[in-house]
C-alpha cells in the first residue's frame, strides 16, 4: 500500500483540502461522517491511499490540516464534513493572528510549532504500511501557506527523505493580486519549491480565473467555483492511485516517468470538459472523444497555467489521464492523429511520447460525459511564468517596498541575502527550463548547485541554530 | 334382387346365357359390387346425366338406336318403381358394369399395378389370327414344328417353360432351367442353366427371354438372401435393419405379383388342359406367356436392380454412407427411381433420424452400431469432461452429485483427467464426413455435430440443473425429423444449435465463471491488477537475485499471500485467489531466482477445455517477459528516486554534478522506452485484445469450439505482440532478444549508477566529516577514495548508458520495419518525436 499524507497548510491550502475531500468521499462513497454508503460496494477502488480506517469503521482522511488564524478551519468544523476529520490531525495556531501575508512570520512560526506538527506527521506516517509520499496543498502568495509551508517542506524534505513530496501550489494571479507582497512571499516560497519539493503541480490563479470565465462563463469565479475546479484536477491526478490499473499505481513512477531532471520539476495540467457535475454552472461540452479529449488536452487555453509560449517552447514529458468508457483502439488512433498534425513539440535532447493511463472513474459518480482527461505535463513555456515572478519581484525589491516587515524576523535580521538568493534560484530555474529547449541541455551545468553548496543547507544551519546543544 | 340381376346379366351379356358358371359368377360380382359403395353418396344423383351417358355409349355400340329406345323404356319404368330406393346407383353400377372391360379375366388382376398395355397383348393376336386363319398352306414355323416333331426335339412347350420361368423368379431352379449350383464350375458361378436334352429344344430367343427374366430372380434371390441373413444376425445396424424392413416389404409385394401370375398360369393351363381346342385362342387373349410374363416383370426388375445395389452398398457402406449411397440415386432423371428412391429414403432414414433427434435435442450419442456420422473414441466413451472431485470445494451445488465416482475412480481415471477437457473435448467425439448423410450438408453437419456435443457437454460436464429448461425449449421447436421435411430439418438444426451454443456460453460464463477466470489470468498473469504486481515485486524483488535453489516455495506463497492482502486482488473472489499459485520453474545451475520464478494460475475441468494446458503455456510465457519489464520498471523507479530526490539532498559533491546530469538524461530514456514498451504491451496488445474476446464471449454466438479459437487467438496475438515476434523464420525472436539485452543493458547501468552514488555518498560524508573537523568536531575517520576509482566507475556509467542508447535506437528503427503494424506502432511510440530517427 503506497499511502500519501496531506498537509494543507493556510487559508487557500484548506479551503482546496476541504472541497478536494468533499470530492474524494464522493468519488468512493464515503458520506460527511466517513462511514462507508451501504451501496458502495463496487470496490476497485483503493481508499486506503488517502484515508484509513478507524477501529470503528470510519473511514478518516489521512489529512493534517494546518492554518494560523481559526476562520476557515473553523468553517470547515462547522460543515457537514466536521467529523470526517482526525480532530488530533488540526492544528489552529493558539494565538489566532495568523501570519499577515508575511513569509517571514509563516516561517517564523513554523519554528514555534515545528514539534506539535511532527507530532502529527510522525503519527500519520506511522499509521501506513508503507508511506509513499506527502501531498501538501497550499498558496504561495500569503503567509502561512507561503512561510510555514517553505519550513515545512524544508523539515519533511529532511525528515523523511526517500519520501515523495509533491505539492498543489497556488501561484498568484500576477496582475491582480490582493496581497502587496506577494512577489516576495511566492519568491522565497519557490525557493524551497525547487529545492525540497519533488513534484510540484502549479495551479495559477490567474489562468483558475480566465478558465472560469471562458468555460464556465463567470466574470469573477468564486472561491468555490475555483477550488472545485482545483479539486477536480487534484482528483483526476490521484485517479490512477486510487483507482489502479495495469500501470501508474504509485506516485513514484507518475513523477519518475515526468520529471527527467530533479529541478524542472513544475508542472502544468490541463482538464478537459468542465461540466456542471463538477462545477457549479459550468457549459456543457458535447463531443468528448478520445480524440478530442486529448487534443482539447494540448491547447494552451485549457492550461491551468498562464504562459507566454514562445516558438521554442516544448513538452518535456506529458502524461494524459483519461477516465471514462474508453475503447483501447481509439487511444492508439488518437495517438497516430495527435503525431501525424504534429499537436505537441518535444525536447530534442530525448525521447518523449504522450504516457496515456487510462482508469475507470467513480461508479458512485454520475458524469454525463463519456470521457474526460487531465493532462500532467512538463513543459518548458512555464520558464514564463517563472520570468513574470522575477519581473514583479524585481519591481518590487527595486523600491525596497515593504521589506521592514520581514526585516522583525529573525532569519532577516542580519540582512536580505535569503532574498537575493531566492531570486538567483528561480532565475536559474528560467534558465534551466530554457535550456531544455536545447539539443545542448545534455551538457547543461547548473550554476546554483554551487552556490547552494557553499551556503550549505539553510534548513540545516536554522535546525543547528535551533538546538541548545 | 338377385332374380332382377340375374335377368340383366343374361340380357347384357349374352354369353352368360348358355354358362351357368359364368353367370353365376357375375352375379357374384355384381352382387359384391352393389354391396359396396361404389359410386359414393357423397356425390348428387345425377340421372339424367348418366343416361345420357348410358344412351351415348348404347349408340356406339348399335348405332341404329333400338338398344337406346329400350334402355329408354327400361328406364322410365325403373323410375316409376316406388319400391326400388337407389336407382341411381343401380344404373351407375350397370353402367360401369358395360364399360368395363369386356373380359372377365381381368377380373382376378385388379390389384395389378399396372394393367399390361392393351397394345402389346392385342399387336400377337393378328398375327396369330392370321397365321392361323390361312386356309391350306402352311407357315414355314408350322413346317419347321412339325419337323422338329417329326425327329423327336420338338420346341419345349412354353408352359413348361412358364413354369420353370416363374420358379426362377423365385430363385428356385427349375426343370429345365437352373440355376448354376454354387461350387460348380467357378466360372458359372450365378449362371443360368438350360438343362438341354435330345428329346426338346429350347429356341434361342426363348433362352435370352428367359434369361433376361430369370436377372430378376437373380437380383430376388440376392435381396432375399440379404434380408434373410440380417433377420436373425446380431450386430446389424439399425439404418441396414430398416432397409431390411423395407426390403421385406418390397419383396411381399413381389410375392404377391408371383402369385397371381402363378393363379393366371394355372388357370388358362388347367383351361388349356380340359379344353384343348379352345388352348390357343384362349392363351393369345388371357394366358401367359413369357413375352406377357415379361411385361409384367419388367418393372420389378428396375426394381430389383435398385434393391440390389441397395444391398451391394451394405458391404462397403454402412450407415449414413449407405442412406448417402442412396441419397446418390435421387438425383435422377427418370421419376420411377427418385420415387423408388425417396420412398426408400424415407424409410431408410428414420432411424437416422431418430439418432439424430437424440443427439441434436439431448446430446446423448445412442448408436449402437456406430452408424451415425458421429463417432465416440471408445477409450474415452466412459469419461466425463469433469471428474466429479474436482468439483468438491468451492464450485458448489453439485459437490456431492458425484462424490461417489471420485471416491470410486481409480488411478487410471485421474490420469485421463489431467489430460484435460480439451484433449476430452476434442477427441470424445469425432466428426466422420464420409458417414455424413448428403441431403443434410457439411455445414449443417457441423452444427448438429457441434450442438449435440455442447449438450452432451452441458449435460456430463455441466451437471446442469437447468438442463430440464433447455431440453423442453429445444424438444418444442423440434417437432419431428425426418427425410422429406429437409427444410424443417435445417430450421430445427439452427434451433438447436442456437439454443445449446447460447446454453454452453450462459454455462461456461455464469456458472463455471469463465470470465471470471480469463480476467484473473489478465490481472495477474498479464500484471492487470498494477498494484498487486507493484506489491509482489517490492516484497519479492531482494529474494530473487538469491541463486534459484535457494528459494523456499512456501516463502514465496506467503509473500504471495501478502501482496493479495495489501492490493485491491483482496477484493478478488476467493475461488480466483485460491487458484493463484507462486512457484519456481525447474531451474538449472546457476539461474536465481529472477530467472525461475513464476505466477500459475490453475484451473479444472470443464474451464481446462478453453484454458488448456497448452495456453498455461503461453500465459507464463507472457508473464515471464511482462514480469521483467515490471522489475526493470521497479528498478529504475529506485533509481530515479536516487538520483532526482537523493542526489539533491545528500549528494553534496559538486564537481560531479555534470555526470549526475547525465545520468539523469540516460535514465530518462531508459524510463520512458520501458514505460511505452510496457503501455505498448498492455494497451495495444493486452487490452486491444482482450476487447475482441469479450465482444466475442458477449456476442455468445458459435459453439465451444469457437470460443476456444477465440481464446486461442487472443492468446497468440498477445504472445505475438508482446514478444514483438516477427514472421520471418529464423528471425523471430531477433527483436525480443534485443529487448532482453536492453534490459540486461539497464539492469547493468544500474548497478553501475549505485556503485556511483556510493561513491558520491561516501565522498560526501568524507568532506561533511572534514568540516566537522575543522570545527573541531571529530566524526570518525574517512579514508580517502582512490583516485582510480572514480574514473572507472564514471566510465562504467557511461559505457552502460551509451549502450542503452545504441540498442534502443536500434529496436526503434527495426521495429519501424515490422512487419506487424502494432510493433510498428511500438516503434511510432518510442520515436514519437522522431528522436531515434536515423541520423543522415
Amino acid at each position: 500500500m503506497r499511502e500519501i499524507v496531506t498537509l494543507q497548510l493556510g487559508q487557500c491550502g484548506n479551503q482546496m483540502g476541504s472541497v478536494f475531500w468533499q470530492r474524494l468521499c464522493a468519488e468512493h462513497g464515503i458520506n460527511k461522517e466517513g462511514i462507508l454508503e451501504e451501496w458502495a460496494t463496487e470496490g476497485g477502488d483503493r481508499k486506503d491511499v488517502f484515508f484509513y480506517q478507524a477501529d470503528d469503521e470510519h473511514y478518516i482522511p489521512r489529512a493534517i490540516l494546518v492554518d494560523l488564524e481559526p476562520r476557515v478551519i473553523n468553517n470547515i468544523l462547522a460543515s457537514p464534513y466536521a467529523n470526517l476529520y482526525n480532530p488530533e490531525n488540526i492544528f489552529v495556531s493558539k494565538d489566532g493572528g495568523g501570519a499577515g501575508n508575511n513569509w517571514a512570520l509563516g516561517h517564523a512560526h513554523g519554528e514555534k510549532i515545528y514539534e506539535e506538527i511532527m507530532e502529527m506527521i510522525d503519527r500519520e506516517a506511522e499509521g501506513s504500511d508503507s508511506l509513499e509520499g506527502f501531498m501538501a496543498m497550499h498558496s504561495i502568495a500569503g503567509g502561512t501557506g507561503s512561510g510555514l509551508g517553505s519550513f515545512l517542506l524544508e523539515r519533511l524534505n529532511d525528515k523523511f527523505p526517500k519520501k515523495l513530496i509533491q505539492t498543489y501550489s497556488v501561484f498568484p494571479n500576477a496582475h491582480e493580486g490582493d496581497v502587496v507582497v506577494q512577489p516576495y512571499n511566492s519568491m522565497l516560497t519557490l525557493k524551497r519549491l525547487v529545492n525540497h519539493a519533488d513534484s510540484v503541480v502549479v495551479l495559477d490563479n490567474g489562468a483558475l480565473a480566465r478558465i472560469s470565465a471562458e468555460r464556465l462563463h463567470v466574470q469573477t469565479p468564486s472561491f468555490d467555483q475555483t477550488n472545485q475546479l482545483v479539486s477536480t484536477v487534484m482528483a483526476a491526478s490521484t485517479q490512477t492511485l486510487r483507482y489502479p490499473g495495469y500501470m501508474n499505481n504509485d506516485l513514484v513512477g507518475i513523477i519518475a516517468s515526468l520529471i527527467p531532471t530533479p529541478r524542472c520539476h513544475f508542472l502544468m495540467t490541463s482538464y478537459t470538459p468542465f461540466t456542471s457535475d463538477q462545477i457549479d454552472k459550468a457549459k456543457p461540452i458535447r463531443r468528448t472523444t478520445v480524440l478530442d479529449v486529448m487534443r482539447r488536452l494540448l491547447q494552451p487555453k485549457n492550461r491551468m497555467v498562464s504562459t507566454r509560449p514562445s516558438k521554442t517552447a516544448c513538452y518535456i514529458s506529458i502524461l494524459n489521464i483519461i477516465q471514462g468508457d474508453v475503447d483501447p483502439t481509439d487511444v492508439h488512433q488518437s495517438l497516430l492523429r495527435i503525431r501525424e498534425r504534429q499537436l505537441a513539440n518535444f525536447i530534442p535532447w530525448g525521447p518523449a511520447s504522450p504516457q496515456v493511463a487510462l482508469t475507470r472513474r467513480s461508479p458512485y459518480i454520475t458524469a454525463n460525459h463519456r470521457v474526460s482527461g487531465l493532462m500532467l505535463a512538463n513543459h518548458t513555456s512555464i520558464a514564463s511564468l517563472f520570468k513574470q515572478m522575477l519581473d514583479q519581484f524585481d519591481k518590487l525589491k527595486k523600491k525596497n517596498a515593504f521589506l521592514d516587515q520581514y526585516k522583525k524576523e529573525r532569519m532577516f535580521e542580519n540582512g536580505l541575502e535569503e532574498f537575493d538568493d531566492a531570486r538567483a534560484t528561480c532565475e536559474e530555474l528560467m534558465k534551466e527550463y530554457k535550456a531544455c529547449e536545447s539539443p545542448d541541455y545534455i551538457t547543461y551545468v547548473s550554476g546554483q548547485v554551487i552556490s547552494s553548496f557553499s551556503l550549505l543547507n539553510p534548513s540545516q544551519g536554522a535546525q543547528d541554530g535551533d538546538q541548545p546543544a | 334382387m338377385a332374380q332382377a340381376l340375374e335377368s340383366l346379366i343374361t340380357s347384357l351379356v349374352p354369353a352368360s346365357r348358355d354358362d351357368a358358371l359364368l353367370r353365376t359368377e357375375l352375379l357374384a360380382h355384381c352382387q359384391e359390387i352393389l354391396n359396396s359403395h361404389i359410386g359414393g353418396h357423397n356425390h348428387e344423383p345425377d340421372l339424367g346425366h348418366l343416361s345420357d351417358l348410358v344412351k351415348r355409349q348404347l349408340l356406339q355400340s348399335s348405332p341404329n338406336g333400338s338398344a337406346s329406345l329400350k334402355f329408354t323404356n327400361l328406364l322410365s319404368r325403373l323410375l316409376d318403381q316406388p319400391v326400388l330406393s337407389r336407382k341411381h346407383a343401380s344404373i351407375l353400377f350397370l353402367q360401369s358394369l358395360a364399360s368395363s372391360s369386356s373380359r372377365p379375366a381381368t377380373v382376378f388382376l385388379p390389384t395389378l399395378a399396372p394393367p399390361p398395355p392393351s397394345r402389346i397383348s392385342a399387336s400377337p393376336s393378328p398375327v396369330e389370327v392370321h397365321v392361323s386363319r390361312l386356309p391350306g398352306g402352311k407357315s414355314k414355323a408350322d413346317i419347321l414344328r412339325e419337323y422338329r416333331l417329326k425327329i423327336g426335339r420338338p420346341h419345349l412347350s412354353e408352359h413348361l417353360l412358364l413354369r420353370d420361368t416363374l420358379y426362377l423368379l423365385q430363385g428356385i431352379s427349375g426343370k429345365y432351367v437352373r440355376f448354376s449350383i454354387q461350387g460348380d464350375d467357378p466360372e458359372m458361378e450365378n449362371k443360368l442353366v438350360f438343362m438341354d436334352d435330345s428329346k426338346y429344344i429350347i429356341s434361342a430367343p426363348t433362352k435370352a427371354l428367359i434369361h433376361r427374366l430369370s436377372e430378376v430372380g437373380y437380383l430376388y434371390t440376392r435381396v432375399e438372401g440379404f434380408v434373410r441373413e440380417r433377420e436373425g444376425a446380431s450386430g446389424v445396424g439399425m439404418i441396414e435393419q430398416s432397409l431390411c424392413h423395407h426390403l421385406q416389404a418390397q419383396l411381399t409385394e413381389y410375392y404377391r405379383l408371383i402369385a397371381i401370375l402363378e393363379s393366371q398360369m394355372s388357370a388358362s393351363s388347367n383351361r388349356a388342359f380340359s379344353d384343348p381346342e379352345c388352348q390357343s385362342l384362349k392363351e393369345e387373349e388371357t394366358g401367359l406367356t413369357l413375352r406377357r410374363l415379361d411385361v409384367w416383370i419388367n418393372e420389378w426388375r428396375l426394381r430389383m436392380r435398385m434393391m440390389s445395389v441397395c444391398v451391394e452398398g451394405t458391404r462397403d457402406a454402412q450407415g449414413g454412407a449407405l442412406v448417402n449411397l442412396i441419397h446418390g440415386y435421387t438425383d435422377n432423371g427418370d421419376p420411377f427411381v427418385r420415387k423408388f428412391t425417396d420412398q426408400l429414403l424415407e424409410e431408410v432414414s428414420k432411424p437416422f433420424f431418430a439418432t439424430l433427434h437424440k443427439w441434436l435435442f439431448s446430446g446423448e450419442l445412442y448408436d449402437p452400431f456406430s452408424e451415425f456420422f458421429v463417432a465416440v473414441d471408445p477409450t474415452l466413451a466412459h469419461m466425463q469432461y469433469v471428474h466429479p472431485s474436482s468439483l468438491a470445494g468451492g464450485i458448489g451445488p453439485f459437490g456431492g452429485d458425484g462424490g461417489f465416482g471420485g471416491l470410486g475412480g481409480d488411478g487410471d481415471d485421474i490420469s485421463v483427467d489431467r489430460d484435460g477437457g480439451l484433449k476430452l473435448w476434442e477427441a470424445k467425439y469425432q466428426f466422420q464426413e464420409d458417414m455424413l448423410p448428403m441431403f443434410v450438408g457439411e455445414a449443417f453437419g457441423k452444427k448438429i455435430f457441434s450442438t449435440g456435443k455442447s449438450l452432451n457437454f452441458i449435460r456430463y460436464s455441466c451437471h446442469d440443473s437447468d438442463w430440464v429448461v433447455t431440453r423442453e425449449k429445444m424438444s418444442n421447436t423440434g417437432g419431428t425429423l425426418k427425410y422429406s421435411d429437409i427444410a424443417g430439418l435445417e430450421r430445427s438444426i439452427d434451433a438447436a444449435y442456437q439454443i445449446a451454443s447460447h446454453r454452453l456460453f450462459d454455462v461456461f460464463i455464469d456458472k463455471f465463471n469463465l470470465l471470471d477466470h480469463l480476467r484473473a489470468l489478465k490481472h495477474y498473469l498479464l500484471l492487470g491488477h498494477g498494484d498487486f504486481a507493484d506489491q509482489l515485486m517490492e516484497a519479492l524483488g531482494p529474494s530473487l537475485t538469491r541463486p534459484a535453489n535457494a528459494l523456499l516455495r512456501h516463502n514465496l506463497t506467503a509473500t504471495l499471500e501478502t501482496a493479495i492482502r495489501s492490493s485491491n486482488a483482496q477484493n478478488d473472489p476467493p475461488d480466483v485467489l485460491r487458484r493463484l499459485d507462486a512457484r519456481m520453474l525447474e531451474y538449472s545451475h546457476g539461474e536465481i531466482g529472477w530467472d525461475v520464478f513464476t505466477l500459475e494460475y490453475k484451473v479444472g475441468a470443464p474451464i481446462d477445455t478453453v484454458l488448456d494446458p497448452d495456453s498455461m503455456v503461453k500465459y507464463l510465457k507472457l508473464f515471464n517477459h511482462l514480469w521483467q519489464m515490471k522489475r526493470i520498471e521497479g528498478t529504475l523507479n529506485v533509481g530515479w528516486m536516487r538520483i532526482a530526490g537523493g542526489a539533491r539532498t545528500f549528494l553534496r559533491v559538486p564537481e560531479l554534478d555534470p555526470q549526475w546530469h547525465q545520468i539523469r538524461i540516460v535514465m530518462a530514456e531508459m524510463i520512458h522506452f520501458m514505460r511505452q514498451m510496457q503501455a505498448y504491451c498492455q494497451l495495444e496488445v493486452i487490452e486491444c485484445s482482450w476487447k475482441v474476446l469479450l465482444d466475442f464471449l458477449n456476442k455468445k454466438e458459435g459453439d465451444l469450439d469457437a470460443m476456444i479459437e477465440a481464446h486461442r487467438t487472443y492468446l497468440d496475438r498477445m504472445v505475438k505482440k508482446v514478444l514483438l515476434l516477427s514472421p520471418k523464420s529464423g528471425k523471430q525472436e531477433s527483436l525480443l532478444n534485443q529487448v532482453k539485452e536492453v534490459f540486461s543493458t539497464i539492469l547493468m547501468f544500474r548497478d553501475a549508477t549505485d556503485n556511483f552514488y556510493y561513491y558520491c555518498l561516501s565522498e560526501s560524508s568524507r568532506r561533511d566529516g572534514k568540516l566537522d573537523e575543522q570545527r573541531g568536531v571529530y566524526t570518525g575517520t574517512e579514508q580517502a577514495n582512490d583516485p582510480e576509482t572514480l574514473p572507472r566507475l564514471i566510465n562504467q556509467v557511461k559505457q552502460y548508458g551509451a549502450v542503452f542508447s545504441e540498442r534502443a535506437q536500434t529496436i526503434a528503427q527495426g521495429l519501424q520495419a515490422h512487419p506487424d503494424l502494432d510493433c510498428r506502432f511500438l516503434g511510432i511510440r518510442l520515436s514519437f518525436s522522431d528522436f531515434y530517427r536515423k541520423k543522415t
